[in-house]
């Protein structure tokens, strides 16, 4: 059975239907990238999979919880889906390692002290940044942010990481940090859904690509096949602008 | 008659601690009532939004002069007991400042952006949670400068609990004028205590104000 289920999902905003009956399946430890043209609906998919947003009709699985049901404790859920927004949302009033405790203290993972800044250390060094530990988002780049963010959702352990076009708010010097982030998870065997305009990445880490268009899949398949023969003009189109 | 001098002078210090008092009541129960009003203001849920809405329109439409009249003169006749003085003053300076303090609060909360609570919840927190450890801090911050700046108003406006007979610092000026005949050496001297007192404050808030846009 696959981690994630999402079946003919519809959605609209007021008089817009931005999802039109979205179907995707994603595995355990898959890599799945969603590309597609601004307004394809990617990020609100991305959405509705955490809850953040309601669906008009269809379904989204994770696991045994289907998302929108009323008996779904979407706390509950989230605490094993994280997700990384592209403006970071770092809480800046809180240093790094509060920022990243803050969540597994108040679910009863992690002891306050001690063990709750092992933990900070721990997913810290997972992302190059151990040294500010101390710090506060402030006084960090956006690339730094970028991963204390990442941080910040693996301290929860989560068995499914989403990822809202992560790289598109940082300087372009700084993306390349933030994508061996991501890439390094990927090898550990994380499941991953991410919207990205990173082609480069898609091509080579994603397991599988979705490419969206006008709320619907236009095509999916692994990178390879996908980028070597687009099957659709809309693809086509797509490939060729963003070389 | 006699002279004014420093009897008049201690009596109206002393007269201090009643103006004190009514500040203290009226955050006491005016804080926790306008955090309230906060929360009612900007959930989204639509009946205690207007609830909230409707009891701020009312007390911000009311002059305040009038609802102590109306608590004091007015609400005795409707119950058929006359409450102390310090019982229907401290009410209205109470509902006073909760709406006032919601409203100020509110704009903090709402500077506070939606992402920030999206962030909390994303995390698995509750709202309340998310509220407490996440957009509270950060909006007191937002609104520190403009609650302080409601303090020194709160403080002046309990000048008008005296038109009901209450002795605070200002009836207390009153009575000092009214026993020597001097109102230019008693309201003087009243003016001078209720500035002594707000001016700090007034720079205090002005001096949070610059800090809080300079952080930005």
């Amino acid at each position: 059975m696959a981690l994630v289920e999402i079946n003919n999902v519809r959605k609209t905003f007021g008089e817009l239907e931005v999802l039109k009956g979205v179907t995707i399946e994603v595995e355990k430890g898959e890599i799945v990238t969603i590309i597609g043209r601004s307004g394809s609906g990617k990020s609100t998919l991305l959405r509705c999979i955490n809850g953040l947003e309601q669906i008009d009709s269809g379904e989204i699985r994770i696991g045994e919880q289907v998302v929108h049901a009323k008996s779904t404790d979407l706390r509950k859920l989230r605490q094993h889906v994280g997700i990384v927004f592209q403006q970071f949302n770092l809480f800046p009033h809180m240093s790094v390692e509060r920022n990243i405790t803050l969540a597994p203290i108040l679910a009863g993972r992690v002891q306050k002290g001690a063990a709750a800044r092992e933990l900070a250390l721990k997913v810290l060094t997972q992302v190059g940044l151990a040294e500010k530990i101390d710090a506060y988002p402030e006084q960090l780049s956006g690339g730094q942010q970028q991963r204390v963010a990442i941080a910040r959702c693996l301290a929860m352990s989560p068995d499914l990481m989403l990822f809202d076009e992560v790289t598109s708010a940082l300087d372009p010097e700084l993306v390349g940090e933030v994508l061996k982030v991501m890439e390094d998870l990927a090898r550990q065997g994380m499941t991953m859904i991410l919207v990205t305009h990173e082609m480069g990445f898609a091509r080579n880490v994603a397991s599988k690509i979705v490419f969206m268009h006008a709320g619907k899949v236009h095509e999916q398949g692994p990178p390879a096949e996908l980028f070597a023969n687009p099957a659709t003009p809309e693809l086509q189109n797509f490939i060729s602008s963003t070389r | 008659m006699r002279e004014f001098g420093i009897f008049d002078v201690l009596t109206m210090l002393w007269a201090v601690q009643w103006t004190a008092a009514l500040v203290v009541i009226a955050l006491i129960f005016g804080a926790p009532l306008g955090l309230l009003l906060a929360q009612m203001r900007t959930s989204s849920n639509k009946v205690l939004n207007l609830i909230a809405l409707c009891i701020l329109q009312i007390v911000q439409g009311v002059p305040l002069l009038a609802m102590l009249m109306f608590f004091y003169f007015g609400m005795p006749m409707f119950l058929g007991v006359q409450m102390p003085a310090l019982v229907s003053v401290g009410v209205v300076f109470s509902i006073f400042a909760a709406a006032f303090l919601g409203e100020i609060w509110r704009g903090g909360i709402q500077a506070v952006h939606t992402a920030q609570s999206e962030a909390a919840a994303c995390l698995g927190l509750t709202k309340w949670q998310g509220f407490r450890y996440v957009v509270a801090p950060q909006a007191f911050k937002i609104a520190l400068p403009a609650t302080v700046g409601f303090l020194v108003q709160l403080i002046k406006n309990t000048s008008l609990a005296s038109v009901v007979g209450f002795v605070e610092l200002a009836r207390a000026g009153q009575l000092a004028s009214a026993a020597t005949f001097q109102p230019l050496m008693s309201y003087a001297c009243v003016a001078a205590i209720y500035f002594a007192i707000c001016f700090p404050l007034t720079h205090w808030s002005r001096s949070l104000e610059n800090k809080l846009n300079g952080a930005r």
